[in-house]
């Protein structure tokens, strides 16, 4: 320690903070190629679905749909019908909350299991290595349908409540597992690592640091997976799991139209309720939590449920979670006995059989009939669906969602300037206007997919466009609910900044909101896709097209090895889908960042003394 | 500026190290990106001394603590608690050393989310069984333990408070009463001083003294003129390298400027 303490040395920090700089160029040939590639997918997608010979709209089919509407105001309504309904209602209910508690639980675990924060250090290499099987045992299982893991299940288990809850349990349990461990590695803080130096045993330090930290989240996504659950739920009816669902699908192939809007109308109410429940519970935990926007999530509804439930200025309290915990605990067991479903089914020697046949079928993938050419075109035909599926959602939702996101309180103007009254006469179209797109939005994402799918294939021959625009509808209520929520929070003090300024407030927001609000918008339509291709599944089963089609047809058939190579190409399509849109998000987010390690997580931070 | 030559008189505190020092640095060098947080650094810290860390922003001061509690390792070099080689030991046998070593870092380390009782009590964690750990953490009761040391960081109220509601200062002393609870022989603090008005700074710094069972604490400071008080030794980082190593009583305002200059 003799040398000279300020000898010459190039300060290491003088290279750190320049920026590139961007050219128009640059700029051009970014919008560009966006433009193309964009132009290109577009125009794929329609070839297939528009350039198949025999055209596309089945005439003969609109009168059912006419039918249909004609009777949208003489819903069936008598007492035994009703009850029906309640019964149906309920089963769904508790489906739902069994399923959403299954997968909690399945998360919590995997969660701990794979987040790298309940680790105090890297762990050993047989844990590491495990990590990595569950990792990949995680991804396949949330890659394939919740429809379609009930379809397996029942060859396995034969129609028992437990394949409805299973299915539920599966993918759910796997997606939950992967958002949690994010949200415990994005846990804010040094406490659990600091618990752990202070001398705090593992589980010890697990339960007073990194589980609190991260709860206010957990229980957001908690929450958020009940509205997945429950929609799922609905879905499965198509299986013959009880409740909605199912009522719905029978009507429907009856041609029970009355019956039809008395089931519909059930499921909006049931949908409104969990979902405004839910909102209440996510924004109590965001007014708890710490308030950023998390985008540590893996899928995009978990983003947006997260944001969605941003502090306010509203003094923090935890009445309607505390009474969900009281509430909801004995509600589960109420609503296992009410299922019906039993775990027996798991340990009989038939099962056991029946899996060991499965697995042995699986494991030994081959072509449809036709051979690759087919499978080829069945994956065309599902990103055809994907691509123009969310064409329309994207579509339907500029067209709404402005409507549905709520005015901000800049937006409603100064309050002194006119009198009280003629303030609510001002607001009031606005309020209407708001209350329908709204409505409309939950009744495309409340009726499942594959009720559209059925509908669509009154209008449309099976193919392309009758999946494309079921799984647009249902994808605009879930997108536009989502993009409205994101809208609601954009920024608006540069656009009145700016009127301030003389600009006319047209072009301010044009100038100041509407970049933004694209931004969101892109950002959650990139997300939703990723989650619309592995929706394919769904119409492909009804009938549509695309790999769907062929697992519906493989699985009706108990062609096991056919039905291996449509999820092996599925598992595929997905997680090629699922790379590209994650380099095409990180692209418009501006920075081409590489990620930071997992390891070292805060780099920043470590230098802080806290690692 | 003048070659401002390392001052390492050597009187700093070789005089209290007859024993097995507490924290030891054997030609640590940290590398952060592409320069040298710490830059091949040696230091010994014996039981009972009172060392303040002084040096300007960037010069490795955190860094350095990092290392004493074990929330970092070297690039080269080694670091020894208690006379132990941190990188050869294994992973139970290290956890049982850090045990020993409380540190108050500039982020607290504070639970947000839940009431104050519990992360004080979060500081005996390592002394206590995971079924009481878990009953309290239940039944949300505090003892007698738990409420003395609030008494002592002047919290007693704030017993049953939201950490997260807490003022910055409040929760500063929420994170000492854990040190606190957690019994460590020696301490380690990041400017715990930084944001305090002088009276508070001193009360701060003195209940960290009591604190370590030891006596021993190494604590950073942003004010140099602390460190005439309560300290027996002043350590100086410049561009991570140790360059003042003094008594207190030898610290000039010549060589605060020197440690203080720009490049």
């Amino acid at each position: 320690m003799t040398g000279l303490l300020d000898a010459p040395r190039l300060s290491p920090a003088a290279g750190r903070h320049v920026r590139l700089g961007v050219t128009r160029a640059a700029v051009l040939r970014r919008r560009g190629t966006t433009v193309a590639v964009l132009a290109a997918v577009l125009v794929l997608a329609a070839w297939r679905a528009f350039g198949a010979p025999g055209g596309v709209i089945n005439t003969g089919g609109a009168a059912l749909l006419d039918d249909l509407l004609a009777r949208a105001l003489s819903p069936r309504l008598d007492a035994e019908f009703l009850l029906l309904v309640a019964r149906a209602t309920a089963t769904t209910l508790a489906f739902a909350a069994v399923g959403a508690a299954g997968a909690l639980l399945v998360g919590l675990l995997g969660g701990l299991a794979l987040s790298d924060a309940a680790w105090s250090r890297r762990p050993p290499l047989p844990v590491r290595l495990v990590r990595t099987a569950l990792r990949g045992v995680l991804v396949a299982a949330r890659s394939v349908h919740e429809l379609v893991w009930a379809l397996l299940l029942v060859g396995v288990l034969g129609l028992d409540p437990l394949v409805a809850v299973l299915a539920l349990v599966v993918p759910f349990g796997a997606q939950t597992a992967q958002v949690y461990a994010e949200t415990f590695d994005g846990v804010r803080g040094g406490a659990h690592a600091a618990l752990r130096r202070a001398g705090a045993p593992r589980t010890a330090a697990i339960l007073y640091a990194l589980v609190p930290g991260a709860s206010p989240l957990l229980l957001s996504y908690a929450f958020y997976r009940f509205e997945c659950s429950l929609r799922s739920t609905v879905l499965l009816g198509l299986v013959g799991v009880g409740g909605l669902g199912q009522e719905l699908v029978v009507s429907l192939q009856s041609r029970n139209w009355e019956e039809v809007w008395t089931l519909v109308l059930a499921l909006l109410v049931l949908s409104a309720l969990v979902e405004a429940w839910s909102a209440r519970v996510r924004r109590e935990a965001g007014s708890l939590g710490d308030a950023r926007p998390v985008v540590a999530a893996a899928d995009a509804e978990g983003v947006g449920a997260l944001a969605a439930g941003r502090a306010d200025s509203a003094p923090p309290t935890r009445t309607w979670t505390r009474w969900s915990v009281l509430v909801g605990l004995p509600g589960l067991a109420v609503a296992w006995w009410w299922t019906g479903a039993s775990l027996e089914g798991l340990t009989d020697s038939l099962t056991w059989q029946l899996t060991q046949e499965l697995v042995a079928d699986l494991l030994r993938p081959a072509l449809p009939d036709g051979g690759g050419s087919v499978l080829l075109l069945a994956v065309l035909d599902t990103l055809a669906i994907a691509v123009l599926a969310m064409a329309v959602a994207v579509l339907l939702t500029v067209v709404l969602a402005p409507w549905a996101a709520a005015p901000t309180a800049s937006a409603a103007g100064p309050r002194d300037r006119s009198g009280r009254t003629r303030d609510i006469v001002r607001a009031a179209p606005r309020a209407a206007a708001r209350l329908v797109s709204r409505t409309v939005l939950l009744g495309l994402r409340s009726v499942p997919p594959t009720i559209w799918a059925i509908l669509a294939l009154f209008v449309f021959f099976p193919g392309v466009v009758p999946g494309a625009v079921a799984l647009g509808l249902y994808a605009a209520g879930i997108l536009g609910r989502l993009v409205a929520e994101a809208w609601e929070s954009v920024d608006r003090r540069p656009r009145d900044a700016l009127v301030r300024a003389g600009v006319a407030p047209w072009r301010a927001g044009l100038l100041a909101v509407v970049p933004p609000s694209v931004q969101q918008l892109t950002t959650y339509t990139m997300y939703r896709f990723e989650v619309c291709v592995r929706d394919t599944a769904v119409v492909g089963v009804v009938g549509a097209a695309g790999l769907g089609r062929l697992l519906g047809e493989g699985l009706a058939a108990f062609r096991y090895p056919v039905v291996a190579t449509a999820l092996l190409a599925s598992f595929a399509v997905s997680v090629a889908v699922e790379l590209t849109s994650r380099r095409v998000r990180r692209g418009l987010s501006g920075n081409l960042r590489p990620r930071a390690r997992p390891f070292r997580r805060a780099p920043a931070r470590t230098t802080r003394f806290s690692v | 500026m003048s070659g401002l030559r390392p001052v390492v008189d050597g009187t700093g505190g070789s005089a209290l190290c007859r024993s097995a020092p507490v924290f030891e640095l054997r030609g640590v060098t940290v590398v952060r990106g592409t320069h040298r947080a710490l830059d091949e650094v040696d230091l010994v810290v014996g039981p009972g001394e009172r060392v303040a860390l002084l040096g300007p922003s960037g010069a490795g001061k955190s860094t350095l603590l990092a290392l004493l509690s074990g929330a970092t390792d070297p690039d080269t070099g080694a670091v020894l608690l208690f006379g132990e080689d941190l990188a050869r030991l294994a992973h139970r046998r290290r956890r049982e050393l850090t045990a020993r070593v409380g540190a108050l870092t500039q982020d607290l380390d504070l639970v947000e989310h839940v009431r104050v009782l519990h992360n004080v009590a979060a500081g005996r964690l390592g002394r206590i069984g995971l079924g009481p750990a878990l009953l309290r953490l239940l039944t949300a009761r505090a003892d007698d333990e738990v409420r003395e040391v609030l008494a002592r960081v002047d919290l007693p109220w704030a017993l049953h408070a939201r950490t997260q509601h807490l003022s910055g200062g409040e929760r500063q002393r929420v994170a000492v009463a854990r040190l606190l609870l957690q019994r460590a022989e020696a301490v380690l603090a990041d400017e715990p001083a930084s944001s305090l008005d002088p009276t508070t700074a001193r009360d701060v710094l003195e209940l960290l003294r009591g604190s370590a069972t030891t006596g021993t604490t190494v604590v950073s400071l942003h004010q140099p003129s602390a460190a005439r008080h309560t300290f027996t030794r002043v350590v100086g980082l410049r561009r991570g390298r140790v360059a003042l190593d003094l008594p207190p009583g030898r610290l000039t305002d010549d060589l605060l400027d020197d440690l203080y200059a720009r490049a």
